[in-house]
């Protein structure tokens, strides 16, 4: 094809040259019969010509051809004064460069107005192209982050973190991997164990479920406040597949390099692996794995291994440190639900403290008040010995001397009840004594062996041996051993002066609703079981109006020290005394 | 005849004790306080003093150092309302340790086996 240049009269050339031959951008003018007449330097360069002149005379083809962005086709259509543009347009030069141009083509009029031809302008924007493009994917990328960390300040529960974090990892608004897997490291680093894993099982299940989301065309936002997409079955399936599996991290492994190295690594095939990393691709299927560790305040938390199995998409490197940027963020979630954690546990040990320090006190005012008591009738026990002392003893001198018989019967009956007030006050010194030893923590298996042993002593064998079932474990209570142990000792011989002979006693000891329990238990014949029932509602019910006064001290004993007492039966239907105490879990002292 | 010494700060106590013991063949001589009691335990020879610890001006057991010092061989009985003072190793010294009560028979035999040594 011939091309004719139009007479130069009508084009003026050299005002194009004088305007724009040195302008950046590329300048361009065809004549109406499509033959290029001027081109500048910048317009050279950006097409791929040497030199500007190189251009001249030229058919539009040539450039057409080029940068085919279909000006040639809207050529009449911009000599009917029409204008033309193409924006970021994509090409290959002459020289083979590739570029992005922006195009634009509008009649070029003569003085008198009419149209000489196409002026055209191009311009080379590949590099701010490239740049924008940078910029929205950093735009992209902080957008991810900024959803999913407040998506993670919204909670500090460690499993709720986790699965957000996962969920960011693998939601096609997030980073879009297909699987991710995570694994948390032990306190001293030397291993990770699978904690929770995130994907579908298989391509017919990622259909399903990406389908959905798509349709559902929720932010990355709302996907990671929705609990029930978090929760989903194939997660489960998932998590469940890597739970409880323990990775080394000080071998030659991928995840140990990662952790050793604190920088993530992208996983391409099998071949060059050791046998640990290929074991691993192996129990995961993955052929490509990105695999970045999680470091918080220096030390290796976990690890995040994520793939596309299902799409078989090649990760890049720009991925994988995204992925390292997000992991960088799950550090700090993660430390700040531990440090969350803690603190709660910290509470929970100081209201328990608190609570046991409140017990403690009202515990320890209970027993000086004992103590106090305790001295009050020590000093009247005394005062009241003497004189009882000299009536019974001058009753006894009268008996003696043979006075008339009339008397005889007063006399017994005074030397009588002189011998019980006497038999009451021994109890109530023997608890007064008591009183005056100071509080500490008391090993009550022992204490129930020691006073048993004082029950054969003062019973003096006459009854069998009570049959003994102590706790395994140790059993503590705070208070004055002397007066709990009279406190055991009067019911255990008010239990015994109760018994019949074909009751056999058993004791036992151990927690019941975090009460120490001791339980005084009688086993014989029924009708020796029901005798003794009797009885004991008598002396243990209540009715404190027919109990005896050393059971009544006995029990005052007892609820000094947090405690009670009563009757019930065993699981066996035998009736039984109990004894609570609180159980004493130290930080108190003597 | 065995001559024995009540220490008591109570009338009704020294009382009752000199008519028992006199009535069991001892002659009993009586004090209501310590001065009074080695007072007598320096005038008169004794077989056995039966002394209380709780007194009014001083303890018996301050009684009980003394009478030890001047006479070792007199057998000395400590008879009190307290039975605590059993733990006072200060006690220990003394050659009984009898608690009062109405029932005399204790104190007599204690009395009874000191004197025959």
């Amino acid at each position: 094809m011939e091309y004719v240049r139009t007479p130069s009269t009508e084009i003026d050339v050299t005002f194009l040259k004088s305007h724009f031959d040195n302008s950046p951008l590329g300048f361009f003018m065809i004549n109406r019969c499509g033959v290029i007449e001027y081109f500048n330097a910048s317009a050279a360069a950006i097409i791929g010509f040497g030199r500007a002149d190189e251009a001249c005379g030229a058919p539009v083809q040539d450039i057409e051809s080029v940068i085919n962005c279909d000006l040639s086709d809207c050529f009449n259509a911009i000599l009917n004064g029409q204008t033309f543009q193409k924006k970021e347009h994509r090409c290959t030069n002459r020289l083979g460069h590739f570029a992005i141009l922006n195009v634009f083509g509008s009649p070029y009029r003569m003085p008198t107005g009419e149209i000489a031809g196409v002026l055209g302008i191009v311009q080379d924007v590949t590099d701010i192209s490239k740049r924008k493009a940078d910029l929205e994917e950093a735009i992209l990328e902080l957008s991810i982050l900024s959803q999913v960390s407040e998506a993670l300040s919204s909670t500090a529960d460690l499993d709720e973190v986790l699965k957000i974090i996962l969920t960011g990892v693998t939601a096609n608004q997030g980073l879009g991997f297909n699987r991710a897997f995570l694994f948390l490291a032990n306190e001293s680093g030397e291993y990770a164990e699978g904690q929770l894993a995130v994907g579908p099982r298989n391509p017919d299940e990622a259909g399903q479920i990406w389908s959905r989301l798509d349709s559902q065309k929720k932010t990355l936002k709302e996907l990671l406040d929705d609990y029930s997409e978090r929760e989903n079955s194939s997660n489960y399936t998932l998590s469940s597949f890597i739970a409880g599996w323990r990775v080394s991290l000080t071998d030659d492994s991928f995840f140990s390099r990662a952790a050793r190295e604190r920088c993530g690594i992208n996983i391409h095939g099998k071949d060059d692996l050791s046998s640990t990393s290929r074991d691993i691709m192996t129990r995961l299927n993955s052929e490509n794995l990105a695999v970045v560790p999680i470091v918080g305040k220096g030390k290796i938390l976990g690890i995040i291994a994520a793939d596309n199995r299902i799409t078989g998409k090649r990760i890049i490197s720009s991925e994988v440190e995204l992925l390292q940027i997000f992991a960088n963020h799950t550090a700090v979630a993660i430390e700040r639900s531990r440090l969350y954690d803690n603190l709660l546990e910290h509470t929970e040990e100081l209201e328990e403290m608190n609570k046991q320090l409140a017990e403690s006190q009202e515990q320890i005012i209970r027993v000086e008040k004992m103590s106090v008591i305790g001295e009050l009738t020590s000093s009247i026990a005394h005062e009241l010995r003497n004189p009882l002392t000299v009536i019974g003893g001058f009753a006894n001198l009268m008996l003696s001397s043979g006075g008339n018989d009339s008397n005889t019967e007063y006399l017994n009956i005074i030397i009588s009840e002189t011998k019980r007030a006497e038999t009451v006050l021994h109890h109530v010194l023997d608890f007064s004594k008591a009183s005056r030893t100071k509080t500490q923590e008391i090993d009550f298996n022992r204490l129930v062996v020691q006073t048993s042993g004082l029950l054969a002593s003062k019973t003096r064998n006459r009854h069998r041996t009570p049959f003994m079932r102590l706790a395994s474990e140790k059993l503590a209570v705070w208070g004055n051993p002397d007066q709990l142990q009279h406190a055991l000792l009067q019911f255990l011989l008010a239990a015994l002066d109760e018994m019949t002979d074909e009751c056999l006693m058993e004791l036992s000891t151990g927690i019941h609703e975090g009460m120490i329990k001791f339980t005084i238990g009688f086993n014989g014949t029924e009708e020796s079981r029901a005798k003794v029932l009797k009885t004991m509602k008598q002396v243990f019910g209540n009715s404190t109006g027919t109990q005896k006064l050393s059971i009544i001290v006995a029990g005052e004993t007892l609820r000094y020290h947090g405690g009670n007492y009563g009757l019930e039966s065993s699981e066996e239907g035998l009736p039984r005394i109990y004894i609570e105490l609180p159980q004493y879990k130290g930080g108190q002292d003597a | 005849m065995h001559r024995l010494l009540i220490v008591d700060d109570e009338d009704h106590i020294r009382k009752l004790y000199k008519d028992y013991l006199s009535r069991e063949g001892y002659e009993v001589v009586t004090a209501a306080s310590a001065d009074e009691a080695l007072k007598i335990a320096a005038e008169i020879g004794l077989d056995l003093v039966v002394l209380d610890i709780e007194l009014e001006e001083t303890t018996g057991l301050e009684v009980l150092k003394k009478i030890k010092e001047q006479y070792p061989a007199l057998p000395v009985i400590l008879n009190s309302a307290y039975s605590t003072y059993k733990s006072d190793f200060h006690t220990w010294v003394a050659d009984a340790y009898v608690v009062k009560s109405s029932d005399i028979v204790p104190l007599k035999e204690k009395i009874k086996e000191l004197v025959k040594v």
